[in-house]
């Protein structure tokens, strides 16, 4: 039998010896999270800026929201992902070439349907961190009362959680362009994606 | 001689057992992996494992880990995933079996045997989607 004098500084040390060692991860919990509420803000924030309505203000509000989305995407690692086991076979200058493309790309897919915006509230839901990954999920509500479920992917780079994944109802936007790259490529080359990119950036 | 025929006879109705229903006696060839999805939706033991269509080992087994689905995959030893891949699962046809697709990634980090798959996506809901269609046009 322990004395009843012991028994307390037993437990007392005990919840000492948790607080130092019980979950580190915990500390750090919300960290991806809150980056990534505070560049959606930021984009809210500049949708509902009564200064940048207007149609001579649509270029300059775009360069302001992708200037916000460029501090959060890591457009690299997800180009890298989206192009897969073709990535490796090609040159740094290739690289750089497709990564900008990749990005207009998805400026000008995504660009649209931001602007377009008439989301209600973003909730966001839950989130998991692994290590340097983390899985962030959010359900949007739309002016319709639509519930739009959207996971980010996000990895730790220096002190940012950067996002190089999207799930738009278990859709994920690298799954998605990681397959049709691949046909493209498979199909013909490697050289046809890239005309395909170019002309479409064209286009716009 | 009846005796010889009745042991043949057990013996090739164990050996179409174990075919067809596709399990492994001495032990799955390949490795293992595993991975974490927000929702297994119909997935089952047994279920197949394919890479551009070719089946390439099996779900082994699906446990509730953390209300998560931690599913562990048997795949064969000259299966190399890496380390991010993307493992979905699919639905053959419209309303057919459950599947795990794993579109393969482009880096050099190979998943160890006991590794896990970090990147997953859960079933679409080829339901709810097309509810939520419908509700858009009131």
């Amino acid at each position: 039998m322990v004395p009843p004098m012991n028994r307390i500084h037993l437990i007392l040390g005990m919840f000492c010896l948790a607080l130092i060692f019980g979950k580190p991860a915990a500390a750090l919990a919300g960290e991806p999270l809150d980056q990534l509420k505070g560049s959606t803000d930021k984009v809210l924030s500049i949708l509902s800026d009564p200064a940048m309505k207007g149609p001579g203000k649509v270029k300059e509000r775009r360069e302001l929201i992708l200037k916000t989305v460029d501090e959060r995407f890591d457009w690299e690692e997800m180009a890298r992902r989206s192009l897969a086991r073709h990535w490796a076979q090609r040159t740094p200058e290739e690289k750089k070439e497709f990564i900008s493309l990749f990005r207009e790309l998805l400026e000008r897919v995504y660009a649209d349907r931001v602007e377009g915006y008439s989301w209600n509230k973003i909730h966001y839901d839950e989130e998991r961190i692994d290590g340097n990954f983390a899985a962030i999920k959010v359900k949007i509500f739309t002016a319709k009362d639509q519930v739009i479920q959207v996971e980010y992917r996000v990895s730790k780079k220096g002190n940012h959680w950067m996002v190089y994944d999207i799930s738009v109802e278990g859709v994920s936007l690298v799954n998605n362009y990681r397959t049709q790259f691949n046909e493209i490529i498979v199909k013909s080359s490697y050289q046809e994606l890239i005309k395909r990119l170019r002309a479409k950036s064209v286009q716009n | 001689m009846v005796g010889f025929f009745l042991i043949a006879g057990v013996f090739c109705l164990g050996y179409l057992s174990i075919k067809l229903g596709k399990m492994e006696v001495f032990g799955a060839k390949g490795y293992e992996v595993y991975a974490v999805f927000s929702n297994s939706g119909g997935l089952k033991v047994g279920s197949s494992i394919v890479i551009a269509g070719v089946e390439v080992g099996r779900v082994r087994d699906i446990v509730l880990e953390d209300y998560q689905a931690r599913v562990a995959l048997t795949l064969s030893k000259d299966v190399k995933i890496q380390e991010d891949a993307i493992a979905s699962i699919k639905t053959k046809g419209l309303v057919g079996e459950k599947y795990l697709e794993i579109t393969p990634g482009g880096s050099e980090k190979i998943i160890p045997p006991g590794g896990k798959v970090r990147e997953t996506l859960p079933p679409v809901d080829i339901e709810e989607l097309i509810s939520k269609l419908l509700f858009e046009k009131i």
